[in-house]
């Protein structure tokens, strides 16, 4: 993919509303999780006992929580943990399952028996079942809430990327190369990936969500980050137990998380369809068919 | 029919064996001593020993795993470390929370996202179809323990209609306990499982209603009712049962989480609890149970769908 289309393909999704609006919103997000702590005066830790459970006002904007600190700020640091968790474990997923279905569908035969069944192996269980296994040997930690995340996710990448090379691994570039004595590792990450990436990108996005859900449920079923870490699902497993007493303690977090789910599905979903139509417009020639 | 059903199993056989081996593998990777990870901090000397035979530490390694799995195929799987009752129990016990929770929420599911598929589907691109769509992406993309947050704070905190936390009562012994405790846990759930029956039902339907059958149906005069309600639902629905597969990851997961906010005393609290108190001869117990019904309900679903669907060719 070149500059060109790259621009292109950016300007077709933004022309969709609702990406657009998404994007404003995770850049808004993302912007202040970068800002907070040095440029947006938010404190997540500091308690004020005179201003428990209390509920939106002027000096807190999202009211405060049990030990009276500022819901606000522990929201938008939440979305750290979040993002970090998404990114972390997408990296991890993709590094993991782009290999395995690469040589699963580059070489066929039983090695794609074997790394297919492991995969199988991983769906053999729901996705926060397997999490909550790894919690269980792993104890809680931010690394082992970044490896369980991530290995519900190595499934798919190694799926998409199988049926990505199982389609291009005919095609006379490929075979070209093969021909011309490009070596097998050369062909599949030089010549068939980069041809194979556009549905690994719309998985990056939708797994993000995914990642951000299930680091959530997990950090809901006490099962995440260990506090003091602010996290969405926390908050809201927190904010449960003062229904009473403060309802939108357990609102906001809520509804930030929601938003960014929705955002994420939403720009993976037009990216998909402005991926799907540039495809069957005008295939584009193949990018690396030189050895 | 029966050689596709018995290669299916054997497709599944070494998948089931690697994540037997993964099950059993948890207490040798946890770190520390597996007979103290087993027996828990406050056990009886006796209750080592039982461990350790039971363990046959001083065998190899793979004869461990055998012992284990014979156990596990006889149902045995050891004892709780909180409360020394066999697992098999305590798991038996919750099962029949779980089912009821899980089946209200079916119905709930079907009840929302069948009339949301089928209104949606006969005028596509209309507003209808639009706003129906943005329910399917709402039902999916709100996380369930956040919509269970939302009812309890409207109907259990400011109507004072249903408690906030249920507790399990057969449906069979007095139904109207039974939906008083189940509405709410019912509904968290039902909603994202209407989200994902509406959107595939939905497709299904238009991938049908572009049929030719559809066309001279139309052509020979009968009502738009008919030819959905006769023609079209009925080869729609097979798909379907496939979403019934597709589903059921979600639906273990979310049932989990669901119990958890309503304090459900189902299987899902059952393993989050065993989580929480590190009772790995139930933490084992219950992905192990877990994982065999799913696995085989995935099955079920792959036969049902040859079985009634005469195109597919299962040889």
């Amino acid at each position: 993919m070149n500059a060109a289309h790259t621009r292109e393909v950016v300007r077709r999704v933004l022309g969709h509303r609702g990406a657009l609006l998404s994007v404003l919103y995770l850049g808004l997000m993302i912007l202040a999780s970068l800002l907070v702590g040095w440029a947006l005066p938010l404190d997540p830790l500091d308690q004020d006992y005179v201003n428990m459970l209390k509920g939106p006002s002027a000096a807190h904007w999202f009211g405060t929580d049990e030990l009276g600190r500022d819901v606000l700020a522990r929201v938008v640091y939440g979305a750290r943990t979040s993002l970090v968790t998404a990114a972390g474990a997408v990296a991890i997923a993709a590094a993991v399952g782009v290999p395995i279905g690469m040589v699963a569908g580059y070489y066929g035969g039983w090695r794609d028996a074997v790394l297919m069944r492991l995969v199988d192996v991983l769906l053999s269980l729901p996705g926060i079942l397997f999490a909550m296994a790894m919690i269980a040997v792993l104890g809680r930690s931010q690394v082992a809430a970044l490896v369980a995340v991530g290995i519900t996710g190595v499934p798919t990448f190694a799926r998409i990327t199988r049926a990505q090379v199982l389609s291009l691994r005919q095609r006379d570039f490929v075979t070209a190369v093969e021909a011309l004595g490009g070596s097998a590792a050369y062909n599949m990450f030089r010549t068939v990936l980069p041809n194979a990436w556009s549905p690994i990108l719309v998985q990056v996005v939708i797994l993000s969500s995914m990642a951000i859900l299930i680091e959530a449920s997990l950090a809901f079923l006490g099962l995440g980050i260990p506090p003091p870490t602010p996290s969405w699902g926390e908050m809201l497993r927190t904010g449960k137990s003062y229904l009473h007493d403060s309802p939108t303690y357990a609102i906001f977090p809520g509804l930030v998380l929601t938003f960014t789910i929705l955002s994420l599905d939403t720009l993976g979903r037009t990216l998909a369809r402005v991926l799907e139509d540039r495809h069957e417009a005008a295939e584009p020639a193949p990018e690396g068919a030189r050895p | 029919m029966i050689g596709y059903i018995l290669r299916r199993l054997a497709q599944l056989l070494p998948v089931l064996l690697i994540a037997s081996i993964g099950i059993w593998g948890m207490i040798y990777a946890v770190p520390g001593d597996p007979v103290a990870v087993i027996v828990g901090e406050n056990a009886t000397p006796e209750q080592v020993q039982a461990v350790r035979e039971r363990l046959g530490l001083d065998r190899p390694v793979h004869a461990q795993y055998l012992a284990w799995l014979g156990n596990a195929l006889q149902g045995d799987l050891g004892l709780s470390i909180q409360n020394r009752e066999p697992v098999r129990d305590l798991i038996a016990q919750r099962i029949p929370a779980t089912v009821q929770l899980g089946l209200a929420a079916t119905v709930v599911g079907l009840l929302l996202g069948v009339p949301v598929a089928v209104l949606s589907a006969l005028r596509p691109g209309s507003w209808i179809d639009r706003s129906l769509s943005g329910w399917s992406a709402l039902a999916l993309g709100v996380p369930t323990f956040w919509l269970g947050i939302l009812l309890i704070l409207l109907f259990a905190v400011h109507l004072r209609w249903l408690p906030a936390a249920s507790t399990y009562v057969s449906f069979l012994e007095s139904p109207g306990q039974a939906v008083a405790n189940l509405l709410l846990p019912a509904l968290t759930l039902g909603v994202y499982v209407s989200g994902i029956f509406a959107r595939f039902l939905r497709a299904s339907l238009l991938g049908e209603l572009r049929a030719d059958y559809v066309r001279t149906a139309r052509s020979k005069g009968l009502r738009e009712r008919d030819v959905v309600g006769r023609h079209v639902m009925r080869n729609a629905l097979l798909p379907f049962v496939t979403i019934v597969g597709l589903m059921m990851a979600n639906f273990i997961g979310g049932t989990v989480v669901t119990e958890s906010v309503f304090t459900y005393p189902g299987l899902g609290r059952l393993l989050i609890q065993a989580i929480g108190t590190r009772d790995y001869p139930l933490i084992q117990g219950c992905i192990l149970f877990i994982l065999v019904v799913f696995v085989l309900i995935n099955l079920l679903v792959d036969v049902l769908y040859a079985y009634i669907d005469p195109r597919i060719n299962y040889d």
